[in-house]
Formats: structure tokens, sequence, C-alpha cells
């Protein structure tokens, strides 16, 4: 399909402010699919292609450097303990003689992995009530919506301390779900809006007309369209979750020993940052490197997929 | 347009202005301190409360017992000396002590201290109303356990129980046994009087700066909770000429670090409820750090259902190097346990077994033979933690250690109030080892050996030993020191002994540290059981700066 | 307008109640004891007692209603683990404190906010643009732990002797600065991308182009016409922002030992003091629901378009 997307009208908080990105003026019109276009602009877009990357780079990193890492992240080995950068262990080590670049890394895969965990269940949520709740339309619609309004006095984080008391133990889908529980609410919105915006589009519903089914309907036209916005609401909502799973670790509620997330290791680091700083350093950094990359990576991809509007 | 917007900028500004002028009134001009005769002290936790009936943690005994006047108080060797008690009887058979009380005692809102103050409170504390945690302290005497769990006809319970005021002076207390270690006993918060006039008045909120009425050294002058609590010298108070102190200030610092960074930036003189662990090697080289003995013991339970091994309890206390958790985790300095009762308690040369399975530095040899005769052993066992500092990183090391044995260790860590639940007793199914404290109440050996009787509230373990409970009970009756002694003596070789059952594997022994000003480093200090005195505490001269 | 105002007053009341509800079946699905503070066990009849005295002996239905009718008549309940307290107390002594310190970051994230994104939106793709953006990225994305911990580090203790700033507190008004520099950073940050963005679109857009071609005064375009497209993002995300603020500061609140909300409640909630927790939680949903209000009145003033769409 050529035509470009149409303006997602969401319902409630944002105005869609007509912009010029100017399209690259003289360029012959390709018959190009959606995602070849966006590639194309999002490739554009330095800022979010080097993010991208970076983003990348960590991922790969958490996941393979503990495998490759000459050091056990598990070992308790007190002769080594609190030793600055070296060659051997080039992030020092711990309290208790363990590699801090190791830990680093499986620290990252439980904080980026509870990330993705807790967006995904954000998705799942997000997406079925809102597409429920769009697609359907009339009184159920306005009930839900009614209903989401209420949902959003809930506060995000004492809800997610309460629910996390609820599970027991902090593991991590107990941190995913503590974390996704209060958070789903725009999601849904987004979604619904997208969804109620597409099926008064011209397309669809000449599809209906044309006698196709609304499961035909559904997943030949709208939930393409609609992955576009999903991709960038994961992006979007990571950095809130990550940030989230490092506060909650900071104040003792998260992942227990021996392993830890980054938002742990901060507390860890916390406590003896008058000696050895790097341990609250070190995460923190890893912590805002990721939320600025999702950021970035969400904006490129918001002006790749929707280059004539401008969500604020 | 331009009108609207002009709105909200005004409507802005307005706020801004409210909350501006909020944040100023909500000042305060003392930058803290000293000046002469004023120190600031940083407690720790803010108290959970000041009533002498409800309050149980260390934080409130400490202020309690310099805002009152106990019957008693602990000499430097623990011994009870005459504080409002001038003087005290004990009948032959041990049952009955008699305390005469000083005739100048006297309540901040001019009222005498008599002893219908004591008999009123001591009931009140027992009462089911009140349902006070320690009441239990009062079960020595008579007809307090039953006024304590009575659910109808309470007053009738309530004559019964054995604290009779005979006159404004006298009071006396009937004991459901001999017990040699009651007076000493008296000397705890629980047993202070309150202002019956005050209580009746206020209700819950009695202990408020502007309501509370009290009898000690000190007065409370502020009390903004969860941020200072002040004290001043008390001008009525007998020994006030011999107090140096004019005011003491208080900050409730809770998290380690900040604490810390609040003594060096000269904002507290003292900070007291434990150093942050982590900090401790730097900390220990600051000529301010203080530390101190302290009667409490930090162990690991077994649950000897789950682990029904005696060998491999065995092998599990061998398996732990306690010197260097000592060294390397805790970093205070404590003692290596070799028994349950620590170092420090009277008695403590007869009673400590001087056990060979509670090793200073690990035995592994010998654990690894002793697993070795176990024919089932527990090779996955869970860890149950709370959360507080510490206690993650002591676990961390002793799983290490275990897994030197084949052993698995998976480590818990629960919340507080979660973890109360998963060891209760009687202990959660899946719980097969967990970490725990004991400090003293009193300074006797019964209070820390009592907890393994098969019925104790306190005993997580399973453990359940007819002929352990036999000797409690013997011990109870035995008024004589030494003889008590070499009971216990013989309770501690049942647990720790060659064929000791080993339901607990003791760490070390705790130790207090602290920061102090070098103004105050000689005389301000704490005891064993975690008070601290300010009437000793004298400002010396410092020759340095202690601006804010 | 008034109509909207309170339509939207009345629909709280349902909210309310719906938060209720779920705070209180939430908690009572948490084990554990209020009542037992310590490593002793507490006495059956002790247990017993206390049960009674706080009515958690009733049938949750009866709990439920009489807690609602505390909340409309403004009684939260005596506190189950502080027992010289009780919840109005605390809120009284303690709600101020995190109050303040969220209007403070709010108003400093503002102020500073603000004219940073514009001055960077003028100066777009200039050293002085780059740098501004830098130091807005940084400090949003970097936890406030840190942020916090750095500013005490540095401006409190290290270079104390002349700032005069203490290192945690908050009485002075000195001890009210770095707190919060510490929680209004971010979304200072997050303000100045916000600022930047839509003033760069806004200005490239037709009619701003109109208007300076007719020769108005540069400076009246900018102010008059960019500032106030822009402010409607900042004003939409300012809601939810300041609801998060109060309601999650406690990081910032336990780091500088500020006797606020936060620190209770995650306190209560570790001790299974129900109505704290429930006392709180209302609370801070009555707080988050009213900042989504009066944003979206706010919105009402500064566009027109949206408040028929929306009511």
């Amino acid at each position: 399909m050529s035509t470009p997307t149409p303006k997602p009208v969401t319902s409630g908080a944002t105005i869609p402010l007509d912009v010029g990105h100017a399209p690259t003026a003289g360029a012959p019109i390709r018959q190009s699919n959606l995602w070849k276009d966006a590639w194309y602009r999002y490739r554009r877009n330095r800022a979010a292609l080097f993010a991208g990357a970076v983003f990348i780079g960590m991922v790969a990193f958490c996941l393979i450097y503990p495998v490759i890492s000459p050091h056990d992240p598990y070992d308790v080995n007190f002769a080594d303990a609190r030793q600055g950068p070296s060659l051997e262990h080039p992030l020092g080590t711990d309290t208790f003689g363990r590699d801090v670049l190791t830990r680093t890394a499986l620290g990252g895969r439980i904080s980026i992995g509870i990330g993705f965990a807790a967006t995904f269940i954000i998705l799942v949520i997000g997406v079925t009530y809102g597409s429920i709740s769009g697609f359907i339309g009339g009184h159920l619609d306005n009930g839900m919506m009614r209903f989401l309004d209420a949902l959003y006095g809930l506060p995000y984080l004492p809800f997610a301390i309460i629910t996390l008391a609820i599970i027991g133990d902090a593991g991590f889908w107990a941190m995913a779900v503590a974390l996704s529980i209060a958070t789903w609410f725009t999601t849904a919105r987004i979604v619904r809006g997208q969804i109620i915006t597409l099926k008064e589009n011209d397309y669809v519903r000449a599809a209906k007309t044309l006698g196709a089914r609304w499961q035909r309907v559904l997943m030949r036209h709208l939930i393409p369209n609609t992955l576009g916005i999903l991709i960038i609401a994961v992006f979007l909502e990571l950095p809130g979750v990550i940030l989230g799973e490092a506060f909650l670790s900071f104040i003792g509620l998260g992942i227990g020993p021996p392993d830890a997330s980054w938002g742990s290791m901060a507390q860890e680091g916390y406590e003896v940052y008058r000696v050895f700083p790097l341990l609250i350093i070190v995460p923190s950094v890893a912590i805002a490197t990721l939320i600025l990359c999702a950021n970035f990576i969400a904006d490129g991809l918001r002006d790749a997929l929707d280059p004539r509007t401008r969500e604020t | 347009m331009k009108k609207r917007s002009k709105t909200v900028l005004l409507l802005g500004a307005a706020l801004a202005l409210s909350v501006f002028l909020t944040a100023c009134a909500g000042g305060d001009d003392d930058g803290g301190q000293a000046a002469d005769g004023v120190i600031t002290v940083n407690w720790g936790t803010e108290p959970p409360s000041l009533d002498p009936g409800l309050a149980t943690d260390t934080t409130s005994s400490s202020i309690l017992l310099n805002l009152m006047d106990p019957l008693v108080i602990l000499g430097p060797d623990l011994e009870p000396q005459p504080s409002l008690a001038e003087s005290w009887e004990t009948s032959q058979d041990g049952k009955t002590v008699t305390f005469n009380l000083r005739p100048d005692g006297k309540w901040t809102n001019g009222d005498p201290v008599t002893a219908n103050d004591f008999e009123y409170s001591w009931k009140r504390t027992i009462s089911p109303e009140l349902a006070a945690d320690y009441a239990y302290q009062f079960f020595g005497i008579v007809g307090a356990s039953d006024y304590n769990s009575c659910e109808k006809n309470c007053d009738a319970m309530k004559d019964k129980v054995g604290v009779h005021a005979t006159n404004d002076r006298t009071l006396e207390v009937e004991l459901t046994s001999a017990q040699p270690w009651f007076v000493q006993q008296v000397a705890h918060t629980s047993f202070l009087p309150v202002n019956q006039k005050t209580v009746e008045q206020f209700g819950e909120r009695w202990t408020e700066a502007s309501n509370i009425v009290t009898n000690g050294p000190f007065e409370l002058a502020r009390w903004d909770h969860n941020s200072r609590i002040d004290l001043v010298k008390s001008p009525d108070w007998r020994g006030a000429d011999e107090i140096q102190l004019e005011r003491v200030n208080g900050r409730m610092i809770s998290e380690g670090t900040t604490a810390v960074q609040a003594f060096e930036a000269d904002e507290v003189d003292a900070t007291v409820g434990g150093l942050p662990p982590e900090e401790m090697s730097r900390l220990k080289a600051l000529p301010e750090y203080a530390q101190y003995p302290s009667l409490g013991t930090y162990y690991y339970g077994v649950n000897v259902e789950n682990v029904p091994d005696v060998n491999q309890r065995r092998a599990m206390a061998l398996a732990i190097d306690r010197r260097s958790i000592i060294d390397n985790v805790a970093q205070a300095d404590q003692l290596p346990a070799t028994g349950f009762t620590p170092d420090g308690m009277p008695g403590f040369d007869q009673i400590n077994p001087n056990s060979e399975y509670l090793p200073e530095t690990a035995d592994v040899e010998r654990a690894q033979e002793l697993m070795n005769q176990v024919s089932n052993p527990a090779k996955d066992v869970t860890l149950v933690i709370n959360d507080a500092p510490g206690h993650r990183e002591i676990a961390v090391a002793v799983q290490d250690m275990w897994s030197e044995l084949g052993i698995n260790v998976e480590i818990q860590q629960q919340e507080w109030a979660q973890f109360l639940e998963s060891i209760g007793p009687p202990p959660g199914k899946d719980i097969d080892t967990f970490r725990l404290g004991w400090i003293a109440d009193y300074v006797d050996a019964m209070n820390f050996l009592e907890l393994w009787t098969c019925d104790s509230g306190n005993n997580s373990t399973n453990y359940c030993d007819p002929q352990y409970d036999q000797l409690v009970d013997e011990a109870r009756a035995t008024p004589d020191n030494a003889e008590r002694y070499d009971l216990y003596g013989q309770m501690e070789e049942k647990l720790f002994g060659p064929d000791g059952a080993m339901p607990v594997l003791p760490i070390y022994w705790y130790t207090f540290t602290q920061l102090e000003n070098k103004s105050i480093y000689d005389t301000f200090g704490i005891n064993q059981l975690g008070q601290i005195d300010l009437r000793d505490v004298v400002e010396g001269d410092t020759g340095g700066d202690e601006n804010v | 307008m008034t109509g909207f105002v309170i339509r939207r007053l009345l629909w709280t009341i349902p909210v309310i109640l719906l938060v209720i509800f779920f705070t209180f079946v939430l908690m009572r699905q948490i084990e554990g004891n209020p009542f037992r503070t310590s490593e002793r066990a507490v006495p059956e009849s002790i247990q017993r007692n206390l049960e009674r005295r706080f009515g958690l002996d009733q049938p949750w239905y009866v709990q439920y209603a009489k807690y609602v009718q505390g909340v409309f008549t403004f009684d939260l309940g005596p506190s189950l683990v502080l027992r010289n307290r009780d919840v109005n107390e605390i809120v009284r002594t303690h709600f101020p404190p995190s109050l303040q310190l969220g209007a403070f970051a709010m108003i400093f994230a503002l102020v500073f906010g603000i004219p940073l994104g514009m001055l960077s939106a003028l100066r777009a793709n200039t050293f002085l643009d780059y740098s501004a953006m830098f130091v807005s990225n940084v400090g949003f994305a970097i936890p406030s732990f840190l942020i916090s911990t750095l500013l005490i580090y540095f401006f409190a203790l290290k270079w104390g002797d002349w700032t005069g700033l203490p290192t945690s507190g908050w009485d002075s008004w000195q001890s009210k600065i770095l707190p919060t520099i510490a929680l209004g950073l971010g979304p200072m940050a997050y303000f100045a991308r916000l600022v930047r963005g839509t003033m760069l679109e806004t200005l490239q857009q037709d009619y701003i182009r109109t208007a300076r071609a007719k020769g108005l005064r540069w400076r009246r375009v900018v102010i008059v016409h960019t500032l106030r497209n822009s402010l409607i993002p900042v004003v939409t995300a300012a809601g939810p922002i300041l609801g998060f603020l109060i309601t999650g500061s406690f990081i910032v609140e336990q780091i500088f030992a500020i006797p606020g909300i936060g620190t209770y409640y995650v306190d209560a909630v570790e001790a299974r003091d129900y109505s704290v927790v429930m006392g709180l939680t209302v609370l801070l949903s009555v707080i988050v629901i009213l900042a989504n209000m009066v944003v979206d009145i706010l919105y009402g003033y500064l566009d027109p378009r949206t408040r028929d769409a929306r009511s």
C-alpha cells in the first residue's frame, strides 16, 4: 500500500498539529510497502539510528557477556573484594569479590527482561481492552472508557508496591505484573483511538460493504496499521517500567540475592558510594543509557511511521 | 485570548506564591547546634511509641529512660541500683518483693510520684484492652497472665493481680515463684509509671509533646514525627545540677548512608542505631568511631523437620566461617558465637559450652565427614531472610560456604511482616533455614534459653525436647545464681554439646557501633541493652568547629 | 465551562469509591499480621483483643462499609501499628512536606524547563541547543537516586562549608533546595525537550511565516503565538507528572530524610498497617485525580476545540 496511514485521533490528550515535514520534493512516488518506507525514513534520522544501535548493543552485551566472561558472577571471594578497575576486572569488584562488569550484564538481563515483560503485559492488556472497546463501540465503549478514566486515579507506584506485597516473593514475573498493573491505561486509549479511526476509514468501510467478515477486516486492515503504533508504544513504556523497577529494587522490594537487577545493584552501591562510587554509577548510567536510547528510538519510529503527525 | 492566558498566568502565580509562603513559614531557625550544653543526636528511627506500655524497640526505650525515672536502673555491670526506689526487700521465699519509693519523685504537672502510679501503670500494661506486646514481661507476677488473657469479667481479674500500693511510698509485688532476676527486670521500660490523669485525659494522644507528663531527668520539648525529637533538661529533677547537657536535639535519619553524611557534615553530634555495614572499613578508621558490646545473638535457625539429620545440621554449623563473616561482611568486630547465650551475660563462663561445632573459622573437613554420614541429606535448602541491610550479604556468604558441602541454597528475601508470617511459629512447610537475632530483654540467660522450649512462642525450629523443658522449669525455680548458671550450662550442652541437637546455628554476638563527636566521645555511650543514658554525657572542649 | 467543571467533580466520587474498593480488596490479600512487629510472637489472647479493638474480627463487608463511611466523613481511622497515632494526623503532619516537595519540583521544572526549551528551539542546531539538550537528556534519564547522591555529596558534604546546604532534612529553606532539584531535574528535562520539539514544529508553520512576513515584531510573534501552542503539550504532561511527583517521591524522601508521605507509605505496606495504607492510597488517588482534572480544565481554557469534543 502506498497510501500513507491516516492521522490517528486519540480520544483525549493530544492535538495533532499539522506539521510540515516536507516530503522529499521531486522524488518519484514509490510503490513500496509501509515497512520499507518507514525503515527508509528511520534510517535518515541519525540520532534514532545511533540509539537503535546502542540499544541492540546493550541487549546483546547483557545476553552474551555472562556466557563468555571469565568470571563467575556468583562466586564469593573476599580476598578480591572492592578492587578498583583493572585489566582483569574492567569495572572492579564488589563487596564479595564478584566482577562488576559481569554482574552488570547479568543485572541487565533482569532489568531489561523485566522491562520487556512488563511492556508485553501492558500491551496485551491494553490492546485487548482498547480493541474491544474501540471495535464494538457504542455503549460498551462508553462504559469501558469511563471505567478507564476511573482507573487513571490509581497511583502507579503505590499500587506496584501493594501488588508486590500480595504476590509475596518478588520474582521476575511478579515485578513485571506489579509494574504493569497501573500503567496500561494509556496504551488502551491509544489502541482504542486507532481502532476507531481505522474503523471509520474509507477503505475499511469499503471492505465491509463488499461483505468482508469482521475478522477479516480486523486481521487484514486494523491490526497491521495498529502495529506501528504498538511498536512505538513499546519504546515509550519501556523507560517508565525500567525506572520503576529500579525504584522498587532500590527501596528493597525487588529481586533478591544472589541475582541482581540494576536497581538492586544501585542500592548496594548507594550504601558504599563513599568508598566505591562505581557501584552506584555503573547501573545508573546503564539505566540512563537505555532510557535515552528508547526515547530516541521511539521518536525516530514515530517520525518514520507517521510523518504527518506529531504526537505530543 | 489574551485575557485567558493572563488568567492562567495569574492563577499559576497565585499558586506559586502560596506554596512559597507556606514553605517559608514552615522553616526553622536553629541550624541544629552546638551551643554549650546542646547536642544533636540521630536516633536512627522514629520511636513508634513513647507510651511505656507500648514501647518495644530500643529507640523508644532509650528516649523513655531519659524522660522517666524507673524504680531501678542498671549499673555498669548490669546490677540493679536504686533510682525512684530507694530500697527494696525480697521475702525469704523470694516470692514477694517490696519497693520503697523516694518521697521526692515529681511529675512535670506538679503531682508527686506515688506507688499508686506504679500499680495503675503496671495493671494498665497487663490489661487486655491495651493489648501490650510486652505484657508477657509481667507474667512472673501473680494473676498477670490471667488478667491479660481474660475476655470478660476482667475487673475481678484485675484486682487479683499481685501488685499493690500499700501506701504512697510502698509497692508490694507478689511473684508466682522466686525470680532472682526480677529486680533487674524492673529496670525495663515496660515497668515505668505513667501519669493516670494525663492518660485518662488525652487517651491515645497523651504522648504528644504538648500533652505528655513525665518524671525523669529530661522533658520532651518537641516531637515532630519522623523529623525531630528534642529533649530539655528538667529543672525539677533531683540531680539536675549534675547533668551538664541542657538540650538534646534529636533527628530520625534511618537511611544509614544519609546518617553518616549528616554526621560528617557536622549536623549531628552522634549517630545511633547502627552504621551501614558496607561502610565499616572506612568508618572504623575514624577517631569518632565507637564500638560497644551488646547482649544479642545473630543466628540461623533450622527447621528440624526439613533437615532432620542432626549430623547435617552440625556440618552446616561447622562450615560457617564466622571469622570471615565478621571481618568481611558484618565488619563491626562482633564476637564469633560459641554458644547461644552471649558473652557479657552474668555467669557466662559457666554457661557457655564452647561448642566444638561452632568454630571461629570453618572446619570444612570435619563438616564433610559429618555430611558423609548423613543417609538422606537435604540438598536443596531454602534460606529466608528479611530485607534489612546486612542480612543479604551474610546470606550470600553462607550460601557460598554451604555449597562446599554440596548443599544448594535458595535465598528468599522477604519483607518484615511477611518474613514473620513465614517463620511463625510454626514455620512454613517450605522454610528450611531462616535468619534471626535475639537481643536481651533483661540480664539473665533465661531470657535466651527459654526460647527453645517446646511451646515457646518464639521457637520456629520445631525442636522439642521434654528434657530441655524440664531443665528450664528447674532453672526457673532456682534462685541461687551459681546453681542456676549450672543448669543453663546444661541447657546449652543439650543444644550445642557433643551430642547437641543444633536446632539453631549461632553466628556471632552483636556489637553496637556508633559515630560520636570528639566533644562527647568520652562520656556518650550505650549499654548492652541498647540504652543511652544522657545524664552522664558531658560536652568537652573540642577546639573544633561545630557550625552547620 | 462551569458545567464541565461540576461534571468532572461529581465524577470523582465513583472513582474514589472504586479506588477504596480496590485497595481494600488488595490489602486483604496480603499475608501478614499488623500486630506482630518483632520476632516475638503475639500471644493468642492479645491477638484476639487487638483484632476486636480495631474491628478486624468483623465480616469484610461490614469493615468495608464502615471504612467508606469513614472516608466520606474524613475520618480515616487509627493506625494499627503506630498505636498513638491516627491516619488523619499522619496525613496532616506528613502530607504537606510531600506536597511542598512536589510543588517545588514542578515549579522548578517549569521555570527552568520551558525557557530552556524555548532557547533551544530558537537557536536550533547550535552549540547552545546541543548542550542544553545534552543536559536535559542527562537529567531526564539518570535515575533520581544517583542525582540525589551526587547533589548531596558535592553540594552539601564536600562544598558544604561554602554553600551552607544541609545533607538532609526538611526544615530550613536551605534544606529544600537540593531535594527540589533532585526531584525536579527529570521533569525539567522532559518539559525542555517537549517545548523545543513543539516550538520547532510551530515555527515552521505557515501562519507563523505569514505573521513574520506581515512585519509583526518577531519577539511578539514568538511569545504570543508559538508559546501558546507549545504550552499545550506541557499542560497535558504536567498533570500526570505532578501526580507522579507527589506520589512517587519516596526515594528522594528517603535519601534526604524528608518526613513525607512516601516513606510512611512504604513502611505501612511492609508493616501491614491496613488503615494507613488505605487512607494514604485514597489520598494519593484523590491527588492524581485532581491533578488530572486541573489539567483538563486548563486544557479547556487553552484550547476550546477539545473541550466540546471531550465532554
